[in-house]
C-alpha cells in the first residue's frame, strides 16, 4: 500500500543541498562492551522521507538509534546530518543540532498539561517565537488543541505518543528519531498513530527515522525501509517493494535472507 | 594506678563492652539483614527500663519515684527479662513496620515509632517516673561481694566481658551459618531471594527480633552499671550514632562493628575530653559533636565501605583439591584415571527432581487498563523444553511472573502438579520446585559466586534461625555436598576461576550464567527461564543450550521465554506463540514459520 | 465545641508554618530525589539570623523576616552545591545520602549550639491584643503568619504555572532525562530549587520562632518530622499535596492537643505511620511501585 500524498508532493523526495541526504550513516559499528552489536550499517534518510528500520529482537535496532543519538559512542563508521558530522557527539549536543527524539518510554511530562508539555519542547527557542510555533504544532495535531489543559499523564497511550511527537516537533528538527512509537499500544491506537499522526509528518519537510515492531503497518506509511537481523542490514528497498516480498516473514522468524538459521 | 584512674578505665571498658554488644545487634539487623532499624535506641532503652524495674525493690518502699513491677530479682534474671522484652517489642513493632516493601518506608515507620515512644515515656509518670527517670538501681551482687569500689568496678568489667563474649559467640554462630547467607541474599536482592524460596518478611522479622533482644541486653547491662535510668539518655539521635559506628567500622562483619564501636563511641566521644579544656563544657561538647559530623562526612566520602569492610568468604577452600580436579576433568570430557581412550559419555544432569507438570488456565492480569495477560491457557509437557515466543508486548514475561508468584493474577489458575498456586507468594511457589530466572540479571552482588549458588539449595541444615544455632558442624556435611555440586556446575560452565569472586563484579554474560546455575542449584521441578540468552555471546549461547538439553534429558520441565529464535529452534521440543496476552499457536518452529497468523503477529508487532 | 473551633484557629496557624516547611522540603525531593533531613536545621539558622537582625541590629521585624528567609536560601544553596551535589554526582546510594544529610544536620545544630548553648532566644515582640474571628482567637502576628503563608504559596503557584522557570522546575521534577533532552539546564534548575526550598525553610523557621515565642538550637530539628509527615501525606515531591498534608496534620494535631497537649505530636506521627502502612505513595502518588513490576 503506497503512501497517499494528500498534498500532492512527490513520494520519493530529492535530497537537500547538493542532493545530499539529511542523515547519512556509513559503515557504522557500535555496541556495549568489547564486541559490537551492530556492524557495517549503511543507512540514509532523505529530506522529508519516512524511513523505517524493522527486524526481530536482538537485531540491533535500538543500538542503531542509540549510536545516532549519541547515547552510545560508535566504534567505527560515521553519522552525518547534512554535512555535519555527528559521530561521537554526546546526546545533549546532538539534540541541539536539530535532531528531535521521541523515546520509547517516559516520553512525556506526566504532571504538566498538554500545552505545557509542548511548550517545554520549545525551551531552547527564543521566547517570542514559542507561542507561534506552538500554534503551528497544534495545527498539525488538532486533537491536542482540544486537550490543551489536560495533564500529560491522563492521556491514553496513543494520545501521549502524539503529544511526545508534537513536543519533539517544536524545534522544527531536521531529523526526527522515533523509538518504537507503537510499543505498548493496543492495535487500534497503534494503527491510528502510524497511519494518521506519523504519516502526517511526511508533509512537513522533516526527515523521519523510525524503529518499529509493527513492521507491516510501519512499512505501509514509509518511503523506504531497512531490515536488520543479527546486527546487520540484510534487506533494504522501497517500503512497498519490501512488503511485497514473500520471504520477509523468514527474516523475522529466524532465517536470514540467505536461508540460514539466525 | 590511683583508684580514680582505675575507676575511669573500668568505666570506659564497660561502655566499650556495652556498645560493642549493641553494635553487634545492629550489625545483624542492618549489616547482614539489610533492615534499616531506625528505632534501634528504643530497644536499648526498653532493655534498660525493664532491667531497672525488675531489679528495683517494690515501688512502695521508694516513696521518691514511681514505677511498675519492682520485683527485685536476682542477677541475671533482670537481664534475661530485658532480652525477652526487647524481643517482644521488636516483634510487635516489626509486625507492622516491616510490611512496606521499601526499606526507607520501613525505616521511617520505625523512626516515628521511636519518637512517639520517647514522647509517651516522658508523659507517663506512673510507669516511667517522667523526665527524672529511675535511680538507685542496685548493682548486681553489690551487697554480697565485699570488693570495695574499685574492686567492684573490675568485677563488672569481667561481667561485661563475659556477656560481650557470649554475644560475640552467639552472633558469630548466626553469621557463619547458611542462614546468614540467606539474610545477605535478602539484603542484596530481596525479590531474587524470594524467588528462591526465602520468605523475606519472616526472615526480616526474625533478624529484627534477635537484634532487638541483643540491644535490650546491652541497655540492661549499662543500667546495672550506672544504677540509674534516664529517658534523656535514650534520645532518637543515639540511633544515628550507632549507625555511624557500624558504617565507619565496616558493615556486615562483627570485627568491623566492634571497631566502629571502639572508634566512634570510645575514641570520638571520649578522646576529645583530653583536648585543651575550653571554659564552657557545653561548647566543648557541641564542638566535639560538630567535629563528629564532619568526620562522618569525610568517611562517607573517602571510605564509604568502612574501615573493615565485610570480608569475602572464600568457600572454595573447603572443597578438597582432588574433588575440584575431578570435576574440571569431567567437564572437559575426560576422567583422569580412566583407561579408556574415549571420553566418558556425558550423563544427563541430575539437578532436577522428578519432572513437574504445569498447566495454566484462563490466566489474566491487567495493568492500568491494559490487559497484559488475557485468558492464557496452556499445558507444559513434563520433562520437555517448551519455548514461549511472541512479539514485544505479548505478555510473555508477565506470564512467567504470574506463574512464579511474583505478581498475583486477577483471575485464572496455575496448576503445579495439580495444585493451584495462583496468588501464592513467590517463596511458597519456589518451595514447590518452580524456579524462575530474571530478565535483568539479579545476582546477589556482594556474595561470591559459590555463595550465590549455595543460597539457592533448598532445605539446608542451618539455613533457618533455629538451624543456625545448632552450629557449623550440623551444617557441614550437607554444605560439603552442595559445594561439590556447585563446583561441578561451575566446571561445566567453565567458571571455576570465578568461584570466589563477588558476583556483582563479573561481566554481564558471566552474571547471566551465575543466575542460571543458581536456578539449577535449587533443584527445580519446573524451570522458568526469562530470556536466558539476552546479552549472551554466540559461543556462550551454545554452552547454555547444551546444558538445557542435558537437563531436559535428565527429566526437567522447562518453559523458556526467548527472542533468540535460533536457540528456541535448537533447544525447544515445542513452542507456544503468545500475542496480546493469550496463546496464538503451538507447534514446532518449522510449523509456526508456515503459520500465517504467527507471521502476521510478528510483522504486525 | 467552642474549644474545638478555638483549636481550629491554632490549627490554621500551625498549618501555615507547616505548609511553608513541607512545600520547601518536598520541592527538594521532587527535583533532586534528596530526602533532606538537615531541613530543620536550615530553619533554625534562619530563625537565628532573624534574631540577630532584630535584636542586635534593631531592624524592624519585617526586615528581620526577610533576612532570615534570605539566609535560609543562601545556606541551602551552599550546602546543596558544596556538599550534596558532589555526593549525588558520584552516584551515592539513597541510604548513604540520608546519612549525609543527617551528618550535615548534626554539624549545623552543634555549630549553632556552640554559639547559643541551650539558651532560648526570643524576638522580644511586644504583646498584642487578641483579634476574634468566627470563634477563633488570633493575635495580629499569627494572622500575619497565615497571610505570609498564603501569599508565599500563591506566589509559588504563580511561579509554577505561569513562569518559564517554574514550568522547567516541574518538568525536571517530572522527568529529569526528558527535561535535559529538551534543553532544560537541569543543573541550574536544581540550584534554583535549593534556593527556593531554602527560602521557604527560612520563612518557616522564622514563623515558627515567632509562633512559639522563643526558640533554641534544637527547635527546627524537632519540627522536621512534622514536616516529613505533611510531605509524605501529600506524596513526597508534590507541592500541592504537601499543602494538603499541612492542613490535615496541622489542624488534626491542634484539635488533639485540645484534649491533651502531649497528643499534639503523637497524632501527627500516628498519621504518618498510617500513611506509610496503608498508602505509602501518599494522597496524590502513584509513582511508587508496590508488589511486582508494571512491565509487560
Amino acid at each position: 500500500m503506497p503512501i497517499s500524498r494528500d498534498n500532492g508532493k512527490q513520494a520519493a523526495p530529492a535530497g537537500g543541498p547538493a542532493g545530499q541526504a539529511a542523515l547519512t550513516i556509513t559503515g557504522l559499528a557500535a555496541g556495549y562492551g568489547d564486541t559490537p552489536t551492530i556492524v557495517d550499517v549503511n543507512l540514509t534518510v532523505h529530506r522529508g522521507e519516512i524511513v523505517t528500520v524493522v527486524g526481530p529482537n536482538g537485531a540491533g535496532k535500538s543500538t542503531l538509534l542509540k549510536a545516532v543519538l549519541g547515547v552510545l559512542r560508535p566504534m567505527s563508521g560515521t553519522v552525518r546530518l547534512w554535512d555535519r558530522d555527528l559521530t561521537g557527539l554526546r546526546s545533549d549536543q546532538i539534540c541541539r543540532l536539530s535532531v528531535g527524539y521521541v523515546p520509547q518510554v517516559q516520553d512525556t511530562f506526566p504532571r504538566l498539561t498538554v500545552l505545557e508539555n509542548i511548550e517545554m519542547g520549545g525551551y531552547t527557542l527564543p521566547r517570542s517565537k514559542v507561542k507561534a510555533r506552538v500554534g503551528e504544532v497544534l495545527d498539525l495535531y488538532p486533537q491536542l488543541r482540544r486537550m490543551a489543559g489536560r495533564q500529560g499523564g491522563h492521556l491514553s497511550g496513543g494520545e501521549r505518543k502524539m503529544l511526545a511527537i508534537a513536543r519533539a516537533m517544536m524545534i522544527s528538527p531536521a531529523l526526527l528519531v522515533l523509538d518504537e512509537p507503537t510499543a505498548g499500544l493496543a492495535p487500534q491506537p497503534a494503527n491510528e498513530l502510524l497511519t494518521t499522526h506519523i504519516a502526517a509528518l511526511a508533509g512537513t519537510g522533516v526527515s523521519l527515522l523510525m524503529v518499529e515492531q509493527r513492521a507491516r503497518e510501519a512499512m505501509a506509511i514509509s518511503h523506504r525501509a531497512y531490515v536488520m537481523a543479527a546486527g546487520h542490514v540484510v534487506l533494504t528497498d522501497r517500503a512497498d517493494a519490501l512488503l511485497a516480498r514473500p520471504d520477509i516473514g523468514d527474516v523475522f522468524l529466524g532465517r536470514t535472507a540467505a536461508g540460514e538459521g539466525a | 594506678m590511683s583508684p580514680a584512674i582505675q575507676s575511669y578505665a573500668a568505666t570506659l571498658l564497660v561502655y566499650l563492652g556495652v556498645n560493642a554488644i549493641a553494635c553487634w545487634g545492629l550489625n545483624l539487623q542492618f549489616g547482614i539483614g539489610g533492615v534499616m532499624n531506625f528505632a534501634f535506641i528504643l530497644y536499648q532503652a526498653m532493655g534498660a527500663y525493664i532491667t531497672a524495674v525488675l531489679t528495683l525493690p517494690a515501688a512502695t518502699t521508694q516513696a521518691d519515684q514511681r514505677y511498675i513491677l519492682g520485683l527485685h530479682l536476682p542477677w541475671p534474671l533482670p537481664l534475661a527479662g530485658a532480652a525477652v522484652s526487647g524481643a517482644a517489642l521488636a516483634l510487635a513493632v516489626g509486625s507492622f513496620a516491616l510490611r512496606p516493601r521499601r526499606r526507607d518506608f520501613q525505616a521511617t515507620v520505625m523512626l516515628v515509632v521511636s519518637i512517639i515512644a520517647a514522647t509517651l515515656v516522658t508523659t507517663e509518670q506512673g510507669w516511667f517516673n517522667g523526665n527524672q527517670g529511675l535511680f538507685g538501681i542496685p548493682q548486681p551482687f553489690a551487697g554480697t561481694l565485699s570488693l570495695g569500689i574499685t574492686g567492684y568496678d573490675w568485677f563488672f568489667v569481667a561481667v561485661t566481658l563475659g556477656l560481650a563474649l557470649l554475644t560475640l559467640a552467639f552472633t558469630g554462630l548466626l553469621t557463619s551459618a547458611p542462614w546468614a547467607r540467606r539474610l545477605r541474599a535478602m539484603r542484596e536482592n530481596a525479590e531474587a531471594a524470594e524467588s528462591l524460596g526465602v520468605h523475606v518478611r519472616a526472615e526480616s522479622l526474625k533478624v529484627y527480633v534477635t537484634g532487638g533482644a541483643i540491644a535490650a541486653v546491652s541497655g540492661g547491662l549499662l543500667v546495672e552499671f550506672i544504677g540509674a535510668w534516664s529517658p534523656a539518655a535514650w534520645g532518637t539521635g543515639e540511633t544515628f550514632i550507632f549507625f555511624v559506628a557500624i558504617i565507619i567500622g565496616g558493615l556486615g562483619n562483627n570485627f568491623g562493628a566492634f571497631f566502629g564501636a571502639f572508634l566512634v563511641l570510645g575514641v570520638f566521644l571520649e578522646l576529645p575530653t583530653y583536648l585543651p579544656q575550653l571554659s564552657d563544657a557545653n561548647v566543648e561538647e557541641s564542638l566535639q559533636s560538630a567535629a563528629i559530623g564532619v568526620l562522618i562526612l569525610a568517611f562517607l566520602w573517602w571510605r564509604p565501605q568502612g574501615i573493615f569492610p565485610e570480608r569475602k568468604r572464600n568457600l572454595s577452600r573447603a572443597i578438597p583439591a582432588g574433588a575440584r580436579a575431578v570435576a574440571v576433568a569431567e567437564a572437559a570430557g575426560t576422567v583422569p584415571d580412566s583407561r579408556n581412550e574415549q571420553p566418558r559419555q556425558r550423563e544427563p544432569d541430575s539437578h532436577a527432581a522428578a519432572a513437574g507438570t504445569l498447566s495454566v488456565r484462563d490466566l489474566s492480569r491487567g495493568f492500568g487498563g491494559v490487559q497484559a495477560v488475557d485468558g492464557l491457557s496452556f499445558d507444559l509437557a513434563p520433562g520437555q523444553v517448551t519455548g514461549l515466543i511472541g512479539p514485544n508486548g505479548a505478555g510473555k514475561s508477565t506470564a512467567l511472573k504470574l506463574i512464579a508468584g511474583a505478581i498475583a493474577p486477577s483471575s485464572g489458575k496455575v496448576l503445579v502438579d495439580g495444585v493451584n498456586v495462583a496468588g501464592w507468594p513467590a517463596h511458597k511457589v519456589a518451595r514447590l520446585g518452580v524456579i524462575r530466572t530474571f530478565q535483568h540479571t539479579s545476582e546477589f552482588g556482594r556474595l561470591t559466586v559459590l555463595e550465590n549458588l549455595l543460597t539457592a539449595a533448598p532445605g539446608q541444615p542451618g539455613d533457618s534461625f533455629g538451624g543456625a544455632l545448632l552450629g557449623r558442624r550440623h551444617a557441614r556435611a550437607r554444605q560439603q555436598e552442595l559445594l561439590a555440586r556447585a563446583w561441578a556446575l561451575l566446571a561445566d560452565f567453565q567458571l571455576t576461576a570465578a568461584a570466589d569472586s563477588y558476583a556483582g563484579q563479573l561481566s554481564g554474560g558471566q552474571r547471566r550464567l551465575v543466575e542460571i546455575m543458581r536456578a539449577l542449584m535449587a533443584q527445580p521441578r519446573i524451570l522458568l527461564l526469562d530470556e536466558p540468552m539476552a546479552g549472551v555471546n554466540p559461543a556462550l549461547r551454545l554452552v547454555i543450550e547444551e546444558h538445557l538439553q542435558r537437563l531436559r534429558d535428565g527429566g526437567l520441565t522447562m518453559l523458556m521465554v526467548e527472542h533468540e529464535l535460533g536457540s528456541v529452534e535448537r533447544v525447544c521440543d515445542s513452542v507456544i506463540v503468545m500475542a496480546q496476552g493469550r496463546v496464538l499457536a503451538t507447534g514446532t518452529m518449522a510449523e509456526l514459520r508456515r503459520n500465517e497468523e504467527v507471521l502476521s503477529a510478528y510483522l504486525a508487532g | 465545641m467552642s474549644q474545638v473551633v478555638l483549636s481550629l484557629g491554632f490549627g490554621l496557624v500551625t498549618a501555615s508554618i507547616l505548609a511553608l516547611g513541607a512545600v520547601g522540603f518536598t520541592l527538594q525531593f521532587g527535583v533532586t530525589n534528596l530526602f533532606n533531613l538537615a531541613f530543620g536545621e536550615n530553619m533554625t539558622v534562619a530563625a537565628f539570623v532573624a534574631y540577630l537582625a532584630r535584636v542586635s541590629l534593631h531592624w524592624n521585624m519585617w526586615l528581620a523576616v526577610a533576612a532570615g528567609a534570605l539566609s535560609g536560601a543562601v545556606l541551602s544553596l551552599l550546602i546543596g552545591r558544596l556538599i550534596y551535589q558532589p555526593f549525588l554526582r558520584r552516584g551515592t546510594s539513597q541510604f548513604a545520602m540520608v546519612m549525609v544529610t543527617v551528618a550535615v544536620s548534626f554539624i549545623l545544630k552543634n555549630v549553632l549550639q556552640i554559639f547559643s548553648g541551650a539558651t532560648f532566644y526570643s524576638y522580644q515582640l511586644p504583646p498584642e491584643s487578641p483579634i476574634r474571628f468566627l470563634g477563633m482567637v488570633f493575635d495580629a502576628r499569627q494572622l500575619t503568619i497565615i497571610a505570609l503563608a498564603v501569599v508565599s504559596l500563591l506566589g509559588l503557584h504563580l511561579l509554577f504555572r505561569y513562569t518559564r522557570i517554574g514550568k522547567a522546575m516541574r518538568a525536571t521534577s517530572d522527568n529529569g532525562e526528558l527535561a535535559r533532552s529538551v534543553g532544560i539546564p537541569t543543573d541550574r534548575i536544581i540550584s534554583a530549587t535549593w534556593l527556593l526550598s531554602g527560602l521557604l525553610a527560612g520563612l518557616a523557621g522564622v514563623a515558627l520562632a515567632i509562633d512559639l515565642g522563643s526558640f533554641a538550637s534544637t527547635t527546627g530539628g524537632s519540627y522536621l518530622l512534622l514536616i516529613v509527615a505533611a510531605a509524605v501525606f501529600g506524596s513526597v515531591g508534590e507541592p500541592y499535596g504537601a499543602v494538603l498534608g499541612a492542613l490535615v496534620i496541622g489542624i488534626a494535631s491542634e484539635v488533639a492537643a485540645n484534649y491533651n497537649p502531649q497528643l499534639k505530636d503523637v497524632v501527627a506521627f500516628a498519621i504518618l505511620v498510617l500513611v506509610l502502612l496503608v498508602r505509602p505513595e501518599g494522597l496524590r502518588g502513584g509513582r511508587v511501585q508496590l508488589r511486582g513490576e508494571v512491565t509487560v
